[in-house]
């Protein structure tokens, strides 16, 4: 480790408490606009929060996580990398957009950190911004989460030829055994009228 | 009535249910007929169910061959399924989705078959077996619901074992103790665990479709028998060929339902319906996250069991229970039209319920 980054730990250890800050405003809010349940894991590594001894949360992180906790704390600017171990891709890029204390300033008006964080982000590829992700409390670092009328209109853009080929080869087979059954009921009544 | 005659009043009872006269390829398929009128798209509702089955086998055996049905690996499978393997995320979102259709195509099919009074004689036997087929239906859904072992899963299987114990105390002297052991029966240990995912697991992959299916042959079997009920008073605009009009017309529609399942299943997520904390793996020292309820399929029951005593429930479920499995002799002489009207007060409470069930439910307890 050299000296400027152990100047920057015993900083960021210093200027901040111990103990795990949550922000449960975010939460909050998120889940009354939009009427969904949300918990930590949005932003955190752990859905309970930083607080407690699993995975991904303080009491569980080794000397090197507790280094990048101290980076990411120190963070109060944006534009800085920031690869907190008690927050998940969509933590850290909040504080790398808008900075640590931009973010603890929009405590008290959570809707507006939508108006700040990049309108074109999309972690998860999944075709919906994180900031509507956001707002519609879906889980902005998982494809499979999203506004399922929007998750529609994406998928089916992306999936169009193997849907048109998927509905070529039913409508072909469906013709196709048609007309064999056709060709079995015709057949048995000629046999039928042979004998 | 001395036992010759209660003997030969069954043999005549189970003969005009299975004719053997009628036991040919000749009559079965070949001289089979399918009347058309206004109500002919009510005898597709079957076939779809049948075919959504048949999409739920082949689904649930290729999903056999990833998925660890243990409690520290069932939750890492089915994420590695949906994540790592080729075609997993689409075969997964078709057995979840097709599962849906299938309860919601068996409850159609239900609902048509009492409106056309289907069950009427000689078809008692169709209807018996078409309702214990639902009943496996249901239990195939409540028992797949565990599998992924996630937040809602196992708490969802939680909250259904034990309404399935407060039966015990609405129920007289020893037979009280009858549910708690059902429970822990159906449970395994002490608590929802792995004997419970175990047994689960044997249900759904084993026992159950083996039920199902030895039930359908015979429900099949006896709907080739006696051909489609007439299903309206008056004489059908005509006469239609089952083999190969009809079968080929059931053809057409399985293509359809492939087509609009496979577009929503490529589409559209299963999960993406309900909020991503329910999904996560279940863990027992962990906070237990709001909105854990059971599957749409169940609200109709569910939302009544929350604003409601107990008792009521169950007393309206049992009553249910016995009035479809004794359907075709209690409305062996109402009319067609008072039936479809009963149909149409059932399905609009069922939609109602489905639908509208949690806005209901606040409303009243806020």
């Amino acid at each position: 480790m050299n000296s400027r980054a152990a100047l920057l730990i015993v900083l960021a250890a210093a200027s901040v408490p111990h103990r795990a800050i949550a922000y449960p405003e975010f939460q909050a809010f998120v889940a009354k606009s939009s009427g969904r349940t949300v918990n930590c894991a949005m932003c955190h590594a752990n859905s309970d929060g930083p607080e407690g001894t699993g995975p991904g949360q303080i009491g569980h992180l080794n000397a090197a996580e507790l280094e990048r906790l101290g980076r990411a704390r120190s963070a109060l600017q944006p534009g800085q990398a920031v690869e907190s171990p008690i927050l998940n891709a969509f933590g850290n890029h909040i504080i790398k957009s808008i900075g640590k204390e931009k973010f603890v300033e929009l405590k008290v008006s959570p809707a507006h950190l939508a108006d700040l964080l990049p309108p074109d982000s999309d972690l998860d590829h999944d075709g919906i911004p994180d900031v509507r992700e956001y707002l519609d409390g879906t889980l902005p670092i998982n494809h499979n989460d999203g506004n399922p009328l929007l998750l529609f209109r994406h998928n089916f853009r992306t999936n169009l030829v193997a849907i048109a080929l998927t509905l070529a080869a039913t409508v072909c087979g469906v013709w196709g055994l048609g007309h064999l059954l056709h060709g079995f009921a015709t057949a048995s009544r000629i046999k039928d009228t042979e004998d | 009535m001395n036992l010759p005659e209660i003997i030969k009043n069954s043999e005549a009872y189970v003969a005009e249910r299975f004719p053997v006269e009628k036991m040919s390829y000749s009559a079965m398929v070949v001289k089979k007929e399918v009347p058309v009128h206004r109500l002919s798209w009510a005898y597709y509702m079957g076939g779809l169910a049948l075919f959504f089955f048949g999409v739920q086998m082949v689904t649930g055996l290729l999903l056999l061959f990833y998925y660890q049905p243990t409690v520290s690996d069932a939750h890492a499978s089915v994420e590695f399924i949906t994540d790592h393997v080729p075609g997993g995320s689409l075969v997964r979102n078709m057995h979840a989705w097709a599962s849906s259709m299938m309860i919601a195509a068996v409850m159609v099919h239900l609902l048509t078959a009492f409106a056309m009074k289907a069950f009427a004689k000689p078809r008692e036997i169709t209807w018996v077996t078409g309702v214990v087929l639902l009943g496996i239906t249901f239990g195939l859904g409540f028992t797949g619901y565990l599998l992924p072992w996630h937040q809602v899963a196992v708490n969802a299987t939680k909250i259904g074992l034990q309404s399935v114990q407060e039966v015990g105390q609405y129920l007289p002297g020893a037979m009280a103790e009858w549910p708690r052991i059902v429970k822990e029966t159906i449970q395994g240990e002490a608590a929802v665990g792995q004997a419970t995912l175990s047994r689960f697991f044997a249900l759904h992959v084993i026992i159950l479709p083996l039920a199902m299916m030895a039930t359908l042959g015979l429900h099949l079997l006896s709907v080739q028998l006696h051909g489609m009920s007439r299903g309206i008073d008056g004489p059908p605009k005509r006469q239609e060929k089952f083999f190969p009009t009809f079968f080929i017309k059931d053809l057409t529609v399985w293509g359809f339902a492939f087509i609009i399942l496979f577009v929503i299943a490529l589409c559209v997520p299963f999960e993406s319906l309900y909020s991503y904390p329910l999904f996560e793996p279940f863990n027992p020292k962990g906070s237990t996250p709001d909105g854990i309820k059971p599957e749409w399929y169940f609200y109709f029951l569910y939302y009544p069991l929350e604003l409601l005593p107990f008792w009521v429930i169950l007393v309206g479920s049992t009553v249910l229970g016995a009035v479809l499995m004794g359907t075709p002799w209690i409305f062996q002489n109402t009319s067609r039209k008072t039936l479809q009207i009963l149909t149409v007060l059932a399905a609009l409470y069922l939609f109602v319920m489905t639908v509208f069930g949690e806005q209901i439910y606040h409303m009243f307890k806020g």
